[in-house]
């Protein structure tokens, strides 16, 4: 669906974010480096109308767009909602029940009505083929033909719309699973098929089934979803490539992203990483962490030396009953915190803040809408930080009022406490909440989150980031433009990737490196193949090897990237010494004189896209001047103080101020604390220093 | 013994005690450090997981970590294991009665496993390291968690503790920092694997350590004083939580009564267990008295484990996913527990297989109050991790493996308004993982050639309960087989007319593809020879309500998924098909349904827990108590 023509080179890249409430387009102009903004209210029946309607509120034209990059919930939506496709999974004779065995835990172990996941596809349609092949990759039983062609009718008279297929060992050997899915496509014309090993090809067969069966469960939704996106591209004269965002932050072609759904299932929150990474290449940061805070939930992830830290799998819909994905994507932790967070108070008489969410409907107390409960945002409208009349540029009136009689009422009255305490608290125990969620993905992979700059984002982040910030010791916050639009900003920002893992168990010390790099090599040849016709005259190829490995005897192993020097000189001591270090890094041991195994070869090839340069913005060094001033609540001063509010399109390149101050754009508020420094970068970050008494 | 309330007094009797209110604290801190504790202990739990070198660590999940008060109460526990709730605590306090308070240094790190503090079997090496802040001790960190190997035999039944393995008493591996090296050769020379030995320990000394400097941190925060302020308000809080739950139990003595097959060596001989719960306003009581004395089999437990059975309970019942887990939760509980029992063994009874009774405590608590609070107990689980251990020597090098095969799950009891969950870890267990097949085969000269569910298997009742599963292992190499299955006649029950699920059972099939049953579910030191397999069936839960309850729908659903069988529609459901398909004749099976319905409830099927095994049956243990003209047409 590549549409590049070579006469005519449109000059605009366009990202369109579609989430569950709003539609973000970002129109980039490659010529005059800037960007504009449409948030529109998200189309649920028709969701491309929503973009189309994001692009004209960015006042721009598909037909002069070169790049269009696309993130949606339609695929997490489709396995959370339980509106996919019916889907029969074909799998290794005696194994049918693994995907509703699992892993058999009770991650909440006092709780006797506790649920076990729900496996996408049921019992009646989860069929056994006679095969097998052995951990070594040796045929143990032959596949059986005929029965796939007879199964393949039957799947055919049941009306099934898609097939997973996943066999024992197949990342040791795919030729069963290969020749399943060519029988199944034969005998099934236009059916859905996927095979576990073109999308794992990691050894852990319940994680493996729960992937595919999700991948064929949303496949047929996704992909007739990506069809109508292109064949309205099409009817408004779009002449550029479409890319789709990966969980893993890269970009995929639209007939990838067609066959491998299961890849964009987290595109929002990745792109925001991707973002993340993108402000520090330009303010010049190493490390930084990725915040992203919403309405319901808040979110980490990190760049550590420039690279986007990744994890191997996720569980969609939560660690106790989630389902298993297990791919490559960006490592991101999330808690059920954010300004629609509700606050009560627990038998005993403990002050609580959230899991429970007021959601957007009925929303917190003050949006009026029959909310009841206090919640996060309420909070921050009775301490001044949010007001009344200037919520979504003014769009929306706030109830401020219900919220000071809500926070009263529930809250202060019944432990006694001033009104203004409660609500200062309960954002407290918010922003320590969150930053447990950091603590997550930096502390627990061995990382001090006091080393990091912290990136806020998310319409409620630039609001909490300095309370999360001071919690961690972090010194510095970073709240780029349009925070409220960070997820589509971050997509401009993305490369297309192409991510392989391969099991491979082995010795590192008798490691056959021709072997080794034989499979490497042909993870590369794919990917690139993959990737050549997308970055053809705008970008170049790249490849990243990197291999998980364990101390022999070890279940738990890290992944050590594996430069291409070493690789060559199969140099066993130099690998062995890297993984130590990296381990000892992340675990805080490490043993040299224990012999290490790798357990997976993983291999990123990456086709570099040129990133568009942003406009420097004007700078001055003149004092700004607030577009008025409030009063806001800060426990430092015990009470309200006079605060100066900016406008953050007023303000210029090095402009700078102390807190306490506020500065307000659409979509967001960002909150400049007692005794913190503001300044403003070139290209427009608030760049907050915390104030670290 | 069927569920009996002795005595019910409707009216409740005033609450004895109330929660110390009077205690001041400021709730936004408390609330602070409350998530606080619960992040350091997840945090030590991961760093734990994630360092250790032994897969019972590491997928089992068989460890707790913990932070206590200088006086051993409990702080916050990160589960692991839910029977750990004790153990921990149990064992600081016994540390410091050891050394005492003076006789603690600062980067310190204690250890023992003594089995008989700990209450539970020797592979439990539990660390802690002394707290201080300013030179006073203000609290424990502590780790517990399952070696592979703690030496002693490796096959057969164990009769005393010494042929258990290494018993390392109350020590200071470290004493301020410095470790102990001689105490390090010691248990290198112990044990058969020493590289993941000293691995396990030195991931237990790292986790210890992370808490304990997390813990110094809150205070660094919020001061000391705050800190323990806030921590005595947090435990108030989950005492009055506790209190408020146990008040709405009617006040009343409820006992029941459930037996296990046998102590290894009895072969047959049922060992009762006998509970008695006392409510009387917001206190409870668990008079444990009755409970079978120790055994001469390795089944027995020390009183750490008595105590944390009917703790594990308590929680379940009244305060199940308030976190962190910590004392105040237990304060409205009493536990009388004399010494001698199976689950307050003393030395020097073996310990090895501790964990499979206190599961049927928990659950026979669970039916003693059946009666008092219908819509909170659970019907009987498998009550069994179906744990078998295995050693032999890999192929290539000769190097010996021990593996712990099994960990497969198995059906949970039905409850008011909810099926029983199926293929899920016992109560002993919590966030257990199994071990893929596909590493599995990787590791060890062995091929799984099934993992599945065990139709049929789940007690029928209005609500069902969960099914058991079936998993089939084949030697490649020959190796060494042991296995200690319980319940497997004593099967678990179910609850207000619901029928028990299938027992455990283990059977191993020979080269020729004959199967061999054993049906009192123990295999010592068989050697399986390659070609043979062992299969593992683990029970079903306990039905909920009488099965002739249950919705046509969801019969004809399980039918069609192949969650139950045919057959089993009929007998237990009254299920009436029309002839010459799976289409169920409603009005044939209203009719049969109000036909079967007096016989249905004159038989107590709560009580149905013994069962004559039948050898050869490959599925369902048969049901031959009771009525044997009814079991013609049921089950």
């Amino acid at each position: 669906m590549n549409r590049r023509s070579d006469s005519d080179l449109p000059r605009a890249r366009i990202a369109a974010d579609v989430g569950g409430t709003f539609t973000d387009v970002v129109a980039f102009d490659e010529v005059s480096g800037v960007s504009r903004y449409g948030k529109t209210l998200t189309t649920p029946a028709h969701l491309v109308e929503g973009i189309i309607n994001g692009v004209h509120k960015a006042d721009s034209q598909l037909s002069g767009t070169r790049l269009f990059l696309h993130g949606t919930t339609i695929g997490i939506n489709t396995l959370i909602e339980r509106t996919g496709a019916k889907t029969a999974l074909l799998t290794t004779k005696g194994f049918r029940d693994i995907y509703e065995i699992g892993r058999i835990n009770r991650p909440e172990a006092y709780d006797l009505f506790f649920q076990k996941h729900l496996p996408l596809i049921p019992r009646e349609l989860r069929i056994e083929v006679t095969e097998r092949i052995s951990a070594g990759g040796a045929e143990l039983i032959p596949l059986d033909e005929q029965e796939i062609v007879s199964i393949a009718q039957r799947l055919k008279a049941m009306d099934v719309e898609a097939v997973a297929i996943l066999f024992l060992h197949c990342y040791a050997n795919a030729d069963h699973e290969i020749r399943a899915k060519r029988i199944i496509e034969e005998q099934c014309p236009g059916m859905f098929v996927t095979s576990s090993h073109e999308l794992s090809q990691e050894y852990r067969e319940y994680e493996r089934t729960s992937t595919v069966a999700a991948n064929a469960y949303i496949g047929p939704r996704v992909r007739s979803y990506l069809q109508e996106v292109d064949e309205r591209l099409a009817l408004e004269k779009f002449p550029g490539t479409f890319f789709v965002v990966q969980s893993s932050g890269g970009l995929f072609d639209v007939s990838h992203a067609q066959r491998e759904c299961i890849r964009m299932l987290e595109s929002g929150p990745a792109a925001g990483v991707i973002g993340t990474q993108a402000v520090c290449k330009r303010l010049g940061l190493a490390d930084a962490i990725a915040f992203d805070m919403g309405g319901t939930t808040a979110k980490a992830g990190v760049v550590l030396d420039g690279e986007v830290m990744m994890a191997g799998n996720i569980m969609i819909g939560g660690y106790t009953q989630g389902l298993p994905i297990q791919i490559p994507l960006i490592d991101i932790q999330e808690v059920g915190t954010g300004g629609g967070s509700i606050a009560r108070i627990e038998t005993g008489g403990g002050l609580r803040v959230g899991p429970q969410s007021a959601g957007s409907s009925p929303g917190p107390v003050c949006y009026g809408l029959g909310g009841t409960e206090p919640t996060v945002t309420d909070a921050n409208l009775v301490l001044g930080r949010l007001a009344p009349d200037r919520f979504l540029g003014g769009d929306m009136k706030l109830d401020l009022e219900g919220a000071k009689r809500a926070l009263q009422t529930k809250i202060a009255a019944p432990l006694g406490m001033n009104m203004l305490d409660a609500a200062n608290g309960i954002i407290l125990i918010g922003a320590t909440t969150m930053s447990h969620v950091v603590t997550r993905v930096t502390t627990e992979r061995g990382l001090d989150a006091g080393d990091f700059a912290m990136v806020a984002y998310g319409g409620a982040g630039p609001l909490h980031a300095g309370l999360v910030a001071r919690e961690l010791r972090i010194p510095k916050v970073i709240i780029p433009l349009s925070p409220g639009h960070f997820s589509a900003t971050g997509m401009l920002m993305a490369d297309l990737r192409r991510d392989f893992v391969r099991t491979w168990f082995t010795r590192l010390d008798s490691v056959d490196f021709a072997a080794m790099c034989k499979l490497y090599d042909a993870m590369e040849a794919e990917g690139r193949q993959a990737l050549e016709n997308d970055v053809a005259g705008s970008g170049k190829i790249s490849t990243v090897r990197a291999a998980d490995l364990r101390y022999a005897g070890q279940e738990h192993s890290v992944t050590v990237e594996l430069p291409m020097q070493l690789l060559a000189k199969g140099d066993r001591a130099g690998i062995k010494k890297r993984f130590d270090a990296v381990h000892a890094q992340r675990f805080g041991f490490n043993s040299p004189n224990d012999p290490a195994e790798i357990v997976s070869l993983h291999s990123s090839v990456i086709g570099r896209l040129e990133k568009p340069v942003p406009k420097p913005l004007r700078r001055s060094t003149k004092p700004v001047k607030p577009a008025h001033r409030r009063k806001v609540y800060f426990a430092e001063h015990k009470g309200f103080v006079d605060t100066p509010v900016y406008a953050r399109s007023d303000l210029p390149a090095g402009a700078k101020f102390k807190g306490p101050a506020l500065v307000e754009e659409y979509a967001s508020t960002t909150v400049v604390f007692p005794g913190d420094k503001l300044e403003v970068g070139k290209y427009g970050d608030l760049i907050i220093t915390i104030d670290r008494r | 013994m069927a569920i009996r309330k002795a005595k019910t007094k409707r009216v409740k009797a005033a609450p004895k005690k109330r929660a110390a209110a009077a205690r001041k604290a400021d709730a936004v801190v408390t609330e602070i450090i409350r998530n606080g504790l619960v992040a350091i202990t997840e945090q030590m739990k991961s760093n734990l997981m994630r360092t250790a070198c032994n897969m019972i660590i590491y997928e089992a999940q068989d460890f707790t970590v913990g932070l206590f008060d200088a006086s051993g109460n409990i702080v916050s526990i990160g589960i692991g294991l839910p029977m750990f709730v004790r153990g921990m605590g149990d064992t600081v306090k016994a540390m410091t009665a050891h050394f005492g308070i003076d006789g603690i240094y600062p980067e310190d790190v204690l250890l023992t496993n003594d089995a008989y503090i700990t209450g539970s079997h020797l592979n439990h090496m539990t660390f802690a390291v002394p707290i201080f802040h300013d030179k006073t001790l203000v609290g424990f960190s502590a780790c517990m968690a399952h070696w592979q190997d703690i030496g002693g035999s490796l096959d057969g039944m164990t009769k005393d503790i010494y042929s258990e393995g290494l018993q390392v008493p109350i020590v200071k591996i470290y004493e301020r920092g410095k470790p102990n090296k001689d105490i390090f050769a010691v248990i290198r020379m112990n044990v058969r694997l020493p590289e993941r030995a000293i691995g396990d320990l030195n991931a237990q000394v790292a986790a210890t350590r992370l808490g304990a400097r997390c813990f110094l941190d809150l205070i660094k925060r919020y001061g000391r004083d705050a800190l323990l302020g806030g921590i005595a308000t947090i435990m108030d809080h989950a005492e009055a939580i506790a209190r408020e739950q146990v008040l709405s139990i009617p006040d009343g003595t409820y006992v029941a009564e459930s037996f296990m097959d046998d102590d290894g060596i009895d072969k047959g001989q049922r060992v009762p267990i006998k509970v008695k719960v006392i409510v009387a306003g917001d206190e409870m009581t668990v008079d444990l008295t009755d409970v079978s004395k120790q055994v001469k089999g390795f089944y027995n437990s020390g009183e750490a484990t008595g105590r944390a059975c009917c703790q594990v309970a308590f929680k379940c019942l009244t305060s199940a996913v308030e976190k962190p887990i910590n004392e105040g939760s237990f304060r409205p509980l009493k536990i009388i527990l004399p010494p001698g029992r199976v689950v307050s063994a003393v030395r020097p009874s073996p310990m090895r297989w501790w964990m499979t009774f206190p599961m049927t405590i928990v659950d026979t608590i669970f039916k003693a109050l059946a009666p008092a609070i219908p819509d909170r107990v659970i019907a009987a689980h498998h009550a069994d991790l179906m744990s078998c251990m295995i050693n032999g020597r890999m192929p290539g090098d000769g190097r010996i493996y021990l593996v712990s095969g099994g960990l497969i799950g198995g059906g949970w009891g039905a409850k008011q308004g909810e099926d029983g969950a199926s293929a899920t870890i016992c109560i002993n267990d919590g966030d257990t993982h199994n071990s893929p097949v596909e590493q599995i085969e990787a590791k060890y000269p062995m091929i799984v050639e099934r993992y599945a569910l065990r139709e049929d298997s789940g007690g029928a009742g209005k609500w069902q309960g969960g099914l058991g599963v079936e998993k089939v292992v084949r030697a490649v190499n020959e190796f060494m087989f042991n296995v200690q299955i319980e319940r497997v006649h004593c099967r678990p029950w179910g609850l207000f007319g619901g029928h028990p699920g299938a027992g455990n059972q283990i059977a191993v099939r020979a080269a020729g593809g004959e199967e061999l049953n054993f049906p009192s579910g123990k295999v010592l030191a068989r050697l399986l020879k390659p070609e043979e397999a062992y299969i593992l069936r683990s029970g079903g839960g306990g039905g909920y309500g009488t099965p002739l309850d249950r919705p046509v729908a969801k019969v004809e659903s399980d039918l069609r998924e192949g969650y139950i069988s045919r057959e089993r529609a009929e007998r237990c459901y009254g299920i009436v098909f029309r002839p010459g398909g799976n289409e169920v004749d409603l009005d044939a099976t209203i009719a049969r349904r109000a036909q079967l319905r007096p016989s249905f409830e004159h038989l107590d099927w709560s009580d149905a827990a013994e069962t004559e095994h039948d050898d050869h049956s490959a599925a369902d243990g048969a049901f031959t108590t009771g009525n044997p003209a009814l079991f013609q047409r049921c089950c």
